[in-house]
């Protein structure tokens, strides 16, 4: 009875969330007619990928017990840039730079991997917390993305963004399977690879890991760069799939990426989730977003019960750790 | 009510004990009026725990204590405080970033109007510092005055907070000639006032230079008290130690052989090595098969030199250099490369609690498991043979690190560097807070390491660390090395002596 009890508190973290999507989908299967179908599930799938893209890049900083706020406006400024090197039609006035579309492609790469690495100069060589650098970065995204579109918004982007976007594959949207290999690539990175312990490991302990002479500044430095680079594609897949690049068009997925994140189980405090959570946390999500509008339901009540559920995953997040450090100090 | 001829702080009888573990046994002391009463023995003799008894922070224990011949039994520090007991701790309690006056006035600032009154409060620290001799600015930011100076200046807020008997603890350890010279005119200035000192230090010399009286404590006993001017160094060693009454106490009170090995290559040089105030100009070779001891004192700068040696603390001058290359370090993967390993003093510091044992033993030398994807079943079977040869408890190397027992903790933390010997070992306080049985596990481990050709660097506090596993011994105080021990023999007292 009490291996039953202690297994339920070690696995609070993967379990709570796990329940919450069940009780969700139960909820709204019985609620609403719309919701239990093959092309609502294809849908929902859909609504939270480019959430999803930045949200991988996040799980790597939040399991180092750091933060990276300025994921939206890199998403933002790099799905600009993409727009900025491609032809536009003769109606939109931007006075931009037309490319070829892979160099686009690699110009919009390079600038997310530049911002990034500008993050984590800031973070591992000046020191400035992330939560204060990520803000100033988030400031400096925006600025760009202003400064490139002045108002203005573009449509055009290289093909393959707009087929990666927007396109389908055998009835299957493109940007649900581009989100799927960022799953894969980030679970396989973080499981598997020596890098991917080091970031349990940073997160976990991180004089420990100074000690044990783990470079503990590149790896922050690298999960801050991936973060950044997760975000800049995310970036040019959302400018595809919206069918526009225009300035504050990602506001809302700094907040949705770190709450699937969060909600999932991927402890605030570092070394504990992975990409399994944020799956999860992706899920609870979109299925609550998307359920939200299959029943009849206030839609500024909608805001609001984001928020509870957001509340709720934080509380179980943080006594989920406190369980833990209580009984690590009563056995050891 | 209180008594005049009454001893301000006097002690019955007190013992005390930890988890079964007698810390003070039967002690008695008085402390009199305008008197400066040193305290002295090693570490572990139950000075601390005293000391802790009478500034209320322990609270169970047996036996009478008496404050102006009241029995008192203090609940709390602020009880303590209350009845007019201040301690000075060896990390100061200052706020930085406060102004002189601010400190002095902590807590509570002269108000007027339900604003702080500053000129109040820069006059009356003034006016209270100047009549202790302390001359300082009392707008000066305390954190851009030299520690000596800070240290008087938190005297001055316990004796101005209403204290009539002052605690010193380690005042001097990280004080120049001069700044011990300053702070024993303030101290004599207390005394006139009629207040009373307990000054608690390994320093000998100071402690004889500042005492009225010396008590010397032993396994929780009081052995000795003293009048200072009728003892000297070498006898106040000799009773801390027990040299001549009991015989089977301490198994290094007697001379040690030491065994330099002058002809082996030389695997570490240390050459002028110093960093900010923590310690200076220090030099030494560590050699293949060679154990380096370094001892001194709580705060000589053993712990930043420690860290320095491994690219944990930048050292500002003087260099590095292992086989004769001299190091760069920027970080701790720097040193690991440069084949140095490094255990921390804290355990905490050094292991992953949440993780499985063989994740924690696998850490360091995952680059040489596999350079980009991990192999599990090769960490575990290479953790499973530190497990084997350490007898780690349980000998499961899927268990959490967090609920093994602190020996077996300690034992981990040193199996992480064994997988592929580095060339240099360096171990700050390896023995710390062990029972004997985990003490000898961690010196037979050593020792297998020196014998296979590492050179060790093992800094501590405590001689008997350093005499169980030192092929050389080097002394350190106040930031320097004062002495070395290179051949011949060595005792606990020659030892300490020296330092």
């Amino acid at each position: 009875m009490t291996k039953v009890g202690a297994f339920v508190r070690n696995q609070m973290r993967n379990i709570a969330p796990f329940a919450t999507l069940i009780v969700l989908l139960v909820f709204f299967g019985a609620a609403s007619r719309s919701f239990a179908s093959l092309d609502n599930a294809a849908n929902i799938l859909t609504q939270i990928s480019v959430t999803g893209v930045i949200a991988v890049g996040l799980t790597f900083v939040i399991l180092c017990a750091e933060i990276d706020l300025s994921v939206a406006a890199i998403a933002n400024a790099t799905g600009i840039a993409v727009a900025y090197f491609t032809l536009q039609e003769s109606y939109v006035n931007i006075a931009n730079v037309p490319l070829p579309g892979a160099a686009a492609i690699v110009l919009a790469l390079a600038a997310c991997t530049f911002l990034g690495l500008v993050n984590a100069v800031g973070i591992t060589v000046v020191g400035i917390p992330s939560f204060i650098m990520t803000l100033a970065m988030m400031q400096i995204g925006a600025g760009i993305s202003a400064l490139l579109v002045r108002g203005q918004i573009a449509y055009a982007v290289p093909d393959l963004v707009t087929t990666m976007g927007a396109g389908r594959v055998g009835g299957m949207p493109w940007i649900v399977l581009v989100l799927g290999l960022f799953l894969l690539a980030g679970h396989i990175v973080l499981t598997y690879t020596r890098f991917g312990r080091y970031v349990y490991m940073v997160g976990g302990n991180r004089e420990a890991a100074e000690y044990s002479g783990v470079n503990v500044k590149f790896v922050l430095g690298a999960v801050i760069v991936i973060s950044a680079v997760c975000s800049g594609v995310a970036g040019m897949l959302g400018v595809a799939h919206f069918g526009s690049a225009q300035q504050n068009e990602f506001d809302g997925y700094l907040l949705d990426a770190i709450a699937a994140v969060v909600v999932g189980g991927t402890s605030l405090f570092g070394g504990r989730g992975g990409i399994g959570n944020t799956i999860i946390g992706l899920l609870i999500l979109g299925v609550l977003n998307n359920g939200l509008d299959h029943v009849e339901i206030d839609s500024f009540l909608k805001i609001l019960i984001r928020g509870l559920i957001l509340l709720g995953a934080l509380i179980i997040n943080v006594y989920v750790q406190s369980v833990r450090d209580a009984e690590r100090t009563g056995s050891g | 009510m209180t008594d005049e001829a009454a001893p301000p702080l006097e002690i019955h009888g007190i013992s005390k004990s930890f988890g079964g573990v007698a810390a003070l046994r039967d002690v008695d002391l008085v402390l009199r009026r305008g008197e400066i009463h040193g305290l002295v023995g090693e570490n572990g003799a139950g000075k601390s725990t005293l000391m802790k008894i009478i500034a209320g922070v322990h609270s169970q224990y047996d036996g009478r204590m008496t404050i102006d011949g009241q029995r008192v039994h203090f609940r709390s520090a602020r009880d303590a405080l209350a009845a007019g007991i201040g301690m000075v701790h060896q990390e100061l309690s200052v706020v930085p970033d406060l102004t002189v006056a601010e400190n002095v006035y902590l807590g509570h600032q002269p108000m007027c109007a339900g604003f702080v009154d500053w000129r109040a409060m820069f006059e009356g620290a003034h006016e209270h510092l100047a009549s202790l001799g302390i001359d300082v600015d009392p707008r000066a930011r305390m954190g851009a005055l030299a520690i000596g100076l800070q240290q008087l200046i938190e005297l001055a807020r316990v004796l101005f907070s209403g204290a009539r008997i002052v605690i010193l603890d380690e005042p001097t350890s990280a004080l120049s000639p001069p700044e011990v010279h300053r702070l024993f005119e303030v101290l004599r200035g207390v005394r006139a006032s009629g207040r009373s000192i307990i000054f608690i230090s390994h320093f000998l010399d100071d402690v004889l230079a500042i005492s009225d009286t010396v008590t010397i404590f032993r396994n929780g006993r009081r052995i000795a008290t003293e009048r200072a001017d009728r003892i000297d160094k070498g006898w106040v060693i000799e009773s801390m130690i027990g040299r001549g009454h009991e015989e089977l106490e301490g198994t290094y009170t007697h001379a040690i052989p030491l065994s330099s090995k002058p002809s082996a290559p030389v695997v570490m040089a240390v050459r002028g090595l110093g960093a900010g105030r923590a310690f200076t100009d220090v030099s030494f070779d560590v050699r293949a098969g060679e154990v380096l001891g370094i001892y001194g004192f709580m705060g000589c700068g053993l712990v930043e030199l420690a860290r320095a040696l491994f690219g944990k603390l930048r050292s500002d001058t003087g260099t590095l250099s292992t086989d004769g290359r001299v190091l760069r370090l920027r970080s701790t993967s720097d040193a690991r490369r440069a084949g140095i390993a490094f255990v921390p003093e804290s355990r905490r510091s050094m292991l992953f609690y949440g993780e499985p044992v063989y994740k924690n033993m696998s850490i360091s030398v995952l680059g040489r498991i596999g350079r980009m994807w991990l192999r599990p079943s090769v960490e575990r079977d290479m953790a499973r043979r530190h497990v084997e040869a350490l007898s780690i408890r349980p000998p499961l190397v899927d268990t959490l690190l967090g609920s093994l027992s602190g020996g077996n903790q300690q034992k981990v933390a040193l199996a992480k560097w064994l997988t592929w010997p580095p060339k240099m070992l360096v171990l700050s306080e390896p023995t710390r807070g062990m029972d004997v049985g985990a003490k000898e596990d961690v010196v037979r481990i050593v020792k297998g390491l020196r014998d296979q050709g590492l050179g060790v660097v093992v800094l501590s506090t405590e001689p008997e660390t350093v005499l169980s596993l030192a092929d050389r011994i080097l002394v350190m105080k106040k930031g320097r090395v004062v002495h070395e021990f290179a051949d011949g023999m060595v005792s606990k007292d020659r030892l300490l002596e020296a330092a």
